[in-house]
């Protein structure tokens, strides 16, 4: 009893090229597959009507005076501040002006919001089926052996899970089955499909856990449930204590300052 | 955090500091794997592999600083302690452990 026995088992070679390629080239291609096909399973952006559009829009002009005002001189920003404060407190953008005042539409009436909500399940879903299905495959085909030896050791906690064919006290935890090579290529391949497939490509799966799909495409700011007239009368709020900086003032000295 | 003046007059632009990180997880990524594969063939075992890794991506790192930011990195990365030095290492640790696995089994025999 001194040092522990470093345990060695002779393994076949061919257990290489039957198992540990098959799963990583099977994962890379799902990986792909799962990419391309949820591209082609994108809902395309729902066409809004001429005042739904105004309104979106208009929001977005308000924010976009209120973060870039320090681009246009002080008269300037004023005539348009002036022009946006009035026009959000009158409601000339609302979609429908008499609903004012009313809650919002709820979201399970609201059709919009449906298409959305479907964009985001079916996302969810198309991540998780082929993981399910793999892990199944794996299991079926590939339990009950050990396949390789990891290069550090774990605890003991992680042998069940990495060791799931084989009952045995003794074995190392160093040594696993297949369906931790699994769990490795699931982690490592992830940079490799940035690499393959450029950026924002589905397979990637933390990118999912960040990711929301919006009929409208990236110009839609209503979050269903939301009132447009209270968001209308927050921006004009906020555009009223901007505190205007014109970017050119001083500019004389900044130009003789340069070497 | 430079004030909202110089901001204005500088600014930072969004596009720019994306292309930035994302090359530096682009090589932080080839070099964690081309490691993975050193460190198998090596046959390395557990801190001596992972010190293998971090040594290696250190000279990168240093690499980086000195070739592609010409050593100024305040102008490249807004907090280039936790981007160029840190950036994106526990990612390129997944892929250093894939190809460390595979290749270790594989010449190991």
């Amino acid at each position: 009893m001194g040092d522990p026995v470093t345990q060695t088992i002779h393994r076949d070679p061919a257990l290489f090229y039957w198992i540990l390629f098959p799963i990583s080239i099977v994962m890379i291609l799902t990986g792909i597959l799962r990419h391309y096909a949820t591209i082609l399973l994108q809902t395309t952006p729902k066409k809004l009507s001429l005042p739904a559009l105004r309104e979106q829009r208009q929001l977005l002009h308000g924010i976009n005076l209120r973060t870039n005002y320090s681009a246009i001189s002080a008269s300037s920003f004023t005539a348009r501040k002036n022009y946006m404060v009035a026009a959000y407190k009158n409601g000339d953008f609302l979609k429908d002006p008499e609903n004012r005042g009313k809650p919002a539409g709820n979201p399970m009436t609201d059709p919009a919001a449906m298409e959305g909500m479907m964009g985001m399940m079916k996302g969810n879903m198309a991540m998780m089926i082929p993981q399910t299905l793999i892990m199944s495959w794996i299991n079926a085909f590939f339990a009950g052996f050990v396949i390789m030896k990891l290069p550090f050791p774990l605890t003991l906690r992680f042998k069940s899970m990495l060791q799931s064919g084989i009952a045995t006290h003794d074995l190392d935890v160093r040594w696993v089955s297949s369906l931790s090579w699994y769990f490795l290529n699931l982690f490592g391949l992830q940079s490799v499909f940035i690499f393959i497939l450029g950026d924002d490509n589905a397979a990637n799966q933390m990118a999912q856990q960040m990711q929301q799909m919006n009929p409208g495409g990236a110009g839609a700011m209503f979050q269903p449930g939301q009132d447009p007239d209270k968001v209308f009368r927050n921006e004009a709020e906020n555009l009223e204590v901007v505190e205007h900086e014109y970017v050119l003032q001083g500019v004389e000295e900044r130009v003789l300052a340069l070497p | 955090m430079p004030t909202e003046r110089e901001l204005a007059i500088s600014p930072i632009v969004q596009e720019s500091v994306q292309h930035n990180t994302r090359v530096v997880s682009n090589i932080r990524s080839l070099t964690a794997s081309l490691f993975g594969v050193a460190s198998g063939i090596l046959g390395l075992e557990s801190y001596a592999g992972f010190a293998f890794y971090l040594i290696g991506t250190f000279f990168v790192s240093v690499l980086i600083w000195a070739f592609l930011a010409k050593g100024k990195q305040g102008e490249y990365f807004q907090g280039p302690l936790s981007e160029l030095w840190a950036g994106d290492v526990l990612g390129g640790g997944m892929s250093f452990v894939l190809t460390w696995t595979l290749f270790y089994g594989l010449v190991r025999a």
